[in-house]
């Protein structure tokens, strides 16, 4: 029989505010890596608009705060495995936007040569081994990275992040019970945008909540609100310290909506599937937090705002006028 | 330990070179089903000498160790995954044709993906459909991972240690009732990459790997005495495929049989019998001659089994068929 008082519960932490001394210390960094993954993907949404981008995008505006939240808190060395949504987590540790671009446009300058693409975009220096076109697969693999970092004793740990959708993929759980067993040091990270691509997760998930799945392998679920920074930052500090010193793993669901599809162009074919509404804006939610506690959140949005747009327009531009690959680059690779 | 022509079972010619790779290199891992049992045969006896953390038992999920696996080569480590019957690799299938065989080509070079799969393949009587397939061509055409499927011990010792320091995802099988055949183990290193040619002859090729390879060499001795010299290629490398050795012999030879316990179709049979003839055309003097599986699974009742398995009369059959064609 299970003992259910010694199993951990799930937490609920919505609706706190950050403190003063934290935001004065994070919130710069965070509304920076928040505004820069915005441009980027914007840009992105504009560049397909106009017919000049390949292949499928699948945009992440209004999770900014999940990518930037967690990732402020690992260090170099730490690694991510990321989704086919995973521009802003790539942004946020600390990826190239010019790179990054490169690799969307297919170039030669990108990441990956221009034979990963938006959903492959991938840097091991930087501490993402990347993002992933397979729901859930990615997951496995953090775990995988998580024994290495505690087997060599680097003191690392690993990021798994997935999606609403990848909550119905056993390869998860399958991850999470090794972590458990194994106390690996590696963070899961679920972000319930609440659409399993087109369709609406509650409609095709049972159970309580994914977070309360987690419990059930003695591990603790946290479900946190998506669009808060400094809420997310606090649970992943937290779940990244508790992993670092060796007490395994946490799983943590963040709650945010996806503004766009599932991927651009999508109108093209797929009818109306959900409500057109106002969303919660995760940058608006800092700045607001900034200046209520008096740190002038609006005044630094215009400065950074102004930055980043340059950044990610020279970006882009360079980007745009990298060569295409080589063709013989097609032919390697493959083996070592 | 260096393993100078010492007589060994083929199984434990596998746990000796895991030995001794684990031995020299730290970060050498092997995890699976039943490992610290040594149910399958690789593993057993290598708990006792590297204990529970090198050697570890893992949950019967295939998809979730063998993604572990991949992190983990991702990270440093240099994992071994014993998924037990080959078979089970279906379950893994994402992880190891989707992401292990993808990763390095998608990142443009950047990451390396240095595991070992170990998986029983073929059929040892009765295991039925599920437990007795070769499945070789899945992985030969699944494109970045590389397959070794030894038939005695020098080549699984020798291949093994090729493998582990493989930075490739390497699927490497061998076949469950070869398990314990005892073989030499020479002081010559074979390496991913190569085949096995003996015995040496003139008048055919045949082509064959695991159980077929063994049961060829049994045929060629029954063709000598009928005057048919017969040359065995042991194609123990089947990703990327040892072209050269191959067409050496067919250009020596001119005649080919080339023999899968596997389903015909797009069997590495057929991707051996078809390459052959597109690069050895002019050098051949007969049409090659596929000896294979029927396209079925494989049937429980251990006299329906063997009927559908090429027999080492099958095959001294069709070699004379080629011979005289």
């Amino acid at each position: 029989m299970i003992d259910r008082r010694t199993l951990p519960s799930r937490k609920e932490q919505n609706g706190q505010m950050t403190e003063k001394v934290v935001l004065k210390e994070r919130g710069e960094s965070w509304l920076r890596t928040m505004v820069r993954g915005r441009l980027f993907e914007q840009s992105l949404g504009e560049l397909y608009e106009r017919g000049e981008l390949v292949g499928v995008v699948h945009l992440s505006i209004g999770l900014e705060a999940t990518a930037a939240g967690v990732c402020s808190n690992l260090r170099k060395g730490d690694q991510i495995t990321s989704t086919h949504r995973g521009h802003n987590h790539m942004i946020a540790r600390g990826l190239e936007p010019e790179r990054m671009f490169a690799e969307i446009l297919g170039r030669s300058t990108g990441y990956c040569g221009g034979k990963g693409g938006s959903m492959h975009v991938a840097n091991f220096e930087l501490g993402s081994v990347g993002a992933n076109g397979i729901v859930g697969a990615g997951v496995p693999m953090a775990a995988g990275l998580g024994v290495a970092a505690q087997k060599l004793g680097t003191g690392n740990v690993a990021v798994a992040f997935c999606g609403d959708g990848a909550a119905n993929q056993g390869v998860v759980w399958e991850s999470l019970n090794l972590a458990a067993l194994w106390k690996i040091p590696v963070i899961f990270v679920c972000e319930n945008n609440g659409f399993s691509e087109f369709t609406p997760t509650d409609r095709v998930t049972a159970g309580p909540g994914i977070a309360d799945r987690a419990i059930g392998y003695g591990v603790s679920g946290v479900v946190v609100d998506g669009t808060n920074v400094g809420a997310v930052s606090a649970v992943a500090e937290g779940a990244i310290d508790r992993a670092r010193s060796g007490e395994g793993p946490t799983f943590i669901e963040t709650r945010a909506e996806r503004w766009r599809g599932h991927h651009e162009g999508e109108e093209s074919y797929v009818g109306t599937y959900r409500e057109t509404k106002e969303f919660k804006d995760p940058i608006v939610q800092l700045i607001q937090e900034m200046d209520a506690a008096g740190l002038d959140g609006s005044l630094l949005y215009e400065k950074i705002h102004a930055e980043e747009k340059d950044l990610i327009e020279r970006s882009l531009a360079v980007a745009q006028q990298a060569p295409l690959p080589e063709l013989s680059t097609a032919l390697e690779d493959v083996f070592s | 330990m260096s393993p100078t022509s010492t007589a060994k079972r083929l199984t434990p010619a596998m746990a000796d070179a895991i030995a001794q790779e684990m031995r020299s290199d730290p970060t050498v891992y092997l995890w699976g089903v039943d490992v610290t049992v040594g149910v399958m045969g690789p593993t057993r006896g290598l708990a006792k000498e590297f204990g529970p953390d090198k050697i570890r038992d893992c949950p019967i999920s295939e998809a979730g160790f063998v993604g572990a696996a991949v992190g983990a080569a991702i990270g440093g480590l240099r994992p071994i995954v014993d998924i037990m019957f080959s078979s089970f690799t279906y379950v893994a299938f994402d992880q190891i044709v989707n992401q292990a065989g993808r990763i390095r080509y998608m990142t443009g070079g950047q990451l390396s993906v240095p595991m070992v799969i170990i998986g029983s393949a073929g059929a040892a009587g009765a295991n039925a459909a599920q437990h007795s397939e070769v499945p070789s061509a899945l992985f030969m055409n699944a494109g970045g991972l590389r397959v070794a499927f030894p038939s005695t011990a020098h080549q699984a010792f020798w291949l093994m240690r090729s493998a582990i320091r493989s930075d490739d995802p390497v699927v490497f099988l061998f076949h469950p009732a070869l398990a314990s055949a005892r073989g030499e183990v020479r002081d010559e290193p074979l390496h991913l990459g190569d085949a096995e040619i003996g015995p040496e002859g003139t008048d055919l090729s045949i082509l064959a790997t695991g159980m077929m390879a063994t049961r060829a060499r049994a045929a060629a001795a029954v063709l000598a005495e009928r005057g048919i010299w017969a040359e065995v290629v042991d194609v123990c490398s089947l990703s990327p495929l040892p072209w050269d050795a191959i067409l050496k012999s067919v250009r020596k030879t001119g005649r080919v049989l080339a023999v899968e316990e596997a389903r015909l179709t797009c069997s590495a049979a057929s991707e051996l019998a078809a390459g052959i003839t597109e690069r050895a055309w002019a050098d051949l003097k007969a049409p090659v001659k596929r000896l294979a599986v029927p396209d079925t699974p494989i049937p429980f009742a251990p006299t329906l089994e063997e009927s559908l398995i090429p027999s080492e009369e099958d095959i001294v059959k069709a070699a004379e068929e080629v011979a005289s064609a």
